[in-house]
């Protein structure tokens, strides 16, 4: 089966030969720069060499679908005014300011050109690149910040979080307009051929946010979104998730991604109840980072065994994670059906 | 007069449901019946924050509830403090607290500070990005008995590999504390780190159990304490 159509089939539910491997999240590992000859700030801004990223991510660490849209998750909240801090090869691009944390939001707008500001162009010329070089063989996605994530960027997170309970309108205010322009972005994604939709919304999980915030204030925003896009999303969120696993299934989306703070078993038998994949959940902060060979590929294996629909990293790999931590991803999924 | 345990716990509750006017009420009818304005303080309000970092190691609270209890507490302790003029609040100790060089991420470190106010620290924020050099000159400029060093990201926290040398040089006897998410107890030990802990609530025991160990540990000079 080619990776491809294996991916296309598992998302939708249908039989495939084996669990497929790659990464739903940023995979701007170092390692993968260095062995492409793609690296920071060039594998943040120049086209070409955003794909040559995306297509080590195959080629060298063996994932089995690509990314487009860059190795952060800032680009919408920069085009919507958030000034970004500069990147180094290890550190990704981050939020440096927040330009409504003093100004009223009413005066926060989506602008008419927002998929020509920022690094939208850029991203058009790398799905173009990659749909030309693997479309047919490997699924694309794109990927971006989600709409709570996107509004607490732009009004400074501990605002935000305040105004969940003391000024809700200023909250709805805000999602109203992200929602919006997340709406656009997945539209121009998937009019640039992806196969796919991430967003990752890491600001409003229970880390931060209480479940019944949640519900007030992302499941709304996210089918929304769900109902208007034109292809299937993905939704990730970092931390444990345990308690939002149903909701974020809910809202309509094809698949979630979670961490290893979450309980996979649990996530795979609600999910799979309602119809939704779960990608995941090696330990990115940990265990590919800092862990040994043998203990990625005891993880991943693990997560095969838990029955989960994409083996994946439970989120971005960090920058310097060794590039024999990320081969054991496929060697384990390679073994494990090898066994079966 | 209404009873000093009653309003204590007024002031404690106000504080737990996030509920500002509803603590300066407390607070005004503490002050008018005159009572001991640090009693008002500890008992009242700061244990009210207490609770509210349980709540938070327990799930029952959030970031938001969190940070509107921190701010009803203030909103008290702002009431409390003209009437604590010349009373001797002995602090706890000093420390010097930020996130590591590169990485943004505060509301961790945030909450940390709140509960080391609440616990009777002194505390010196640094706040977030924070180079290497600015830990070592605020410890040695405050002679702070701890550092408190908080990272979010796996990258950023090697920082504190390097920082912690860094700080240990400048004051030999200060006792380095170490958290955020992904921070472990067995990372802690590898960056020769004296003390950390998962949650925000428990810090002020840690605090205190690395500000005793280190003391003992210290070299006993006159020229370092
Ligand atoms: C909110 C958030 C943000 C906000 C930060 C807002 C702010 N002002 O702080 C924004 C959106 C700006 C942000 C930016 C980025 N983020 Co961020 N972010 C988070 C998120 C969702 C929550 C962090 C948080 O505040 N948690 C809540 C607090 C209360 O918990 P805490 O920080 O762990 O603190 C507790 C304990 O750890 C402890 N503690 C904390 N500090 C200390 C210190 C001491 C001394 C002690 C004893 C204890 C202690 O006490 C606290 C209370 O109990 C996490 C994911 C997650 N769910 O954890 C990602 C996360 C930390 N971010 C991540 C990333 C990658 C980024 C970006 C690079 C994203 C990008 N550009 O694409 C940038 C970083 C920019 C930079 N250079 O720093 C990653 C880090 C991955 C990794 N492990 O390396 C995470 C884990 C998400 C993910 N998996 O992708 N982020």
């Amino acid at each position: 089966m080619r990776p491809k159509e294996r991916f296309l089939r598992r998302l939708s539910g249908q039989d495939v030969d084996m669990t497929p491997v790659g990464c739903t999240t940023a995979y701007g590992a170092v390692a993968l720069m260095r062995a492409c000859g793609c690296e920071r700030p060039l594998a943040d801004t120049d086209p070409a060499a955003m794909a040559g990223l995306a297509l080590a991510g195959h080629t060298v660490a063996g994932f089995e679908w690509v990314k487009a849209m860059g190795w952060d998750i800032t680009a919408v909240s920069q085009a919507l005014g958030c000034e970004l801090g500069a990147p180094q090869i290890d550190l990704q691009y981050f939020i440096a300011g927040h330009p409504f944390e003093q100004r009223s939001i009413d005066e926060l707008d989506c602008p008419d050109d927002l998929l020509s500001r920022g690094r939208f162009p850029a991203y058009r010329e790398q799905f173009r690149i990659l749909k030309e070089k693997v479309g047919d063989e490997l699924a694309i996605f794109g990927m971006s910040e989600g709409p709570f994530t996107c509004a607490a960027n732009l009004m400074g997170t501990s605002n935000m979080m305040r105004a969940t309970l003391k000024d809700p309108k200023t909250v709805e205010k805000a999602l109203e307009v992200t929602t919006a322009a997340l709406a656009r972005v997945i539209d121009f994604a998937f009019d640039c051929g992806a196969d796919y939709y991430c967003m990752a919304d890491p600001s409003s999980g229970s880390d931060l946010l209480s479940p019944r915030s949640w519900q007030k204030f992302v499941f709304p925003a996210m089918k929304r979104l769900a109902e208007a896009a034109k292809g299937p999303l993905v939704l990730h969120i970092c931390g444990n998730t345990d308690k939002i696993i149903p909701m974020m299934c809910d809202a309509g989306v094809a698949g979630i991604s979670i961490e290893e703070k979450a309980d996979l078993k649990t996530a795979i038998e609600v999910a799979h109840a309602k119809g939704v994949r779960v990608f995941g959940n090696v330990s990115a902060a940990s265990t590919l980072f800092m862990g040994t060979p043998q203990e990625c590929r005891a993880e991943a294996t693990a997560a095969l065994a838990a029955g989960v629909d994409f083996l994946a990293p439970g989120c971005g790999l960090a920058p310097n994670s060794p590039l024999p931590n990320i081969l054991e991803l496929r060697k384990a999924r390679d073994a494990y059906f090898k066994a079966q | 007069m209404p009873d000093i345990e009653e309003l204590l716990k007024a002031m404690h509750d106000e504080v737990v449901s996030f509920n500002e006017e509803g603590v300066r009420e407390a607070t005004a009818a503490f002050n008018a019946a005159e009572y001991d304005p640090l009693r008002g303080i500890l008992d009242g309000l700061a244990a009210g924050m207490n609770t509210v970092g349980r709540l938070f190691k327990d799930q029952e609270y959030f970031v938001p509830e969190v940070l509107l209890c921190a701010e009803a507490m203030n909103a008290g302790v702002e009431l409390l403090k003209p009437r604590m003029r010349g009373a001797e609040v002995k602090s706890e100790g000093t420390v010097v607290l930020g996130t590591v060089q590169g990485d943004v991420h505060d509301i961790g470190k945030n909450l940390v500070k709140m509960m080391l106010e609440v616990g009777g620290f002194t505390v010196h924020d640094l706040g977030a990005n924070v180079p290497h050099e600015r830990f070592v000159e605020e410890v040695l400029r405050t002679d702070a008995d701890l550092v408190g060093i908080s990272a979010m990201m796996t990258t950023t926290m090697m920082g504190m590999k390097t920082v912690i040398p860094m700080i240990k040089a400048g004051k030999p006897g200060v006792g380095v504390l170490v958290g955020g998410a992904p921070v472990t107890h067995q990372i802690a030990a590898m960056f020769k780190a004296d003390g950390y802990t998962q949650s925000a609530a428990d810090i002020v025991a840690e605090a205190k159990r690395v500000m005793a160990a280190t003391r003992r540990a210290a070299p006993a000079c006159c020229c370092q304490r």
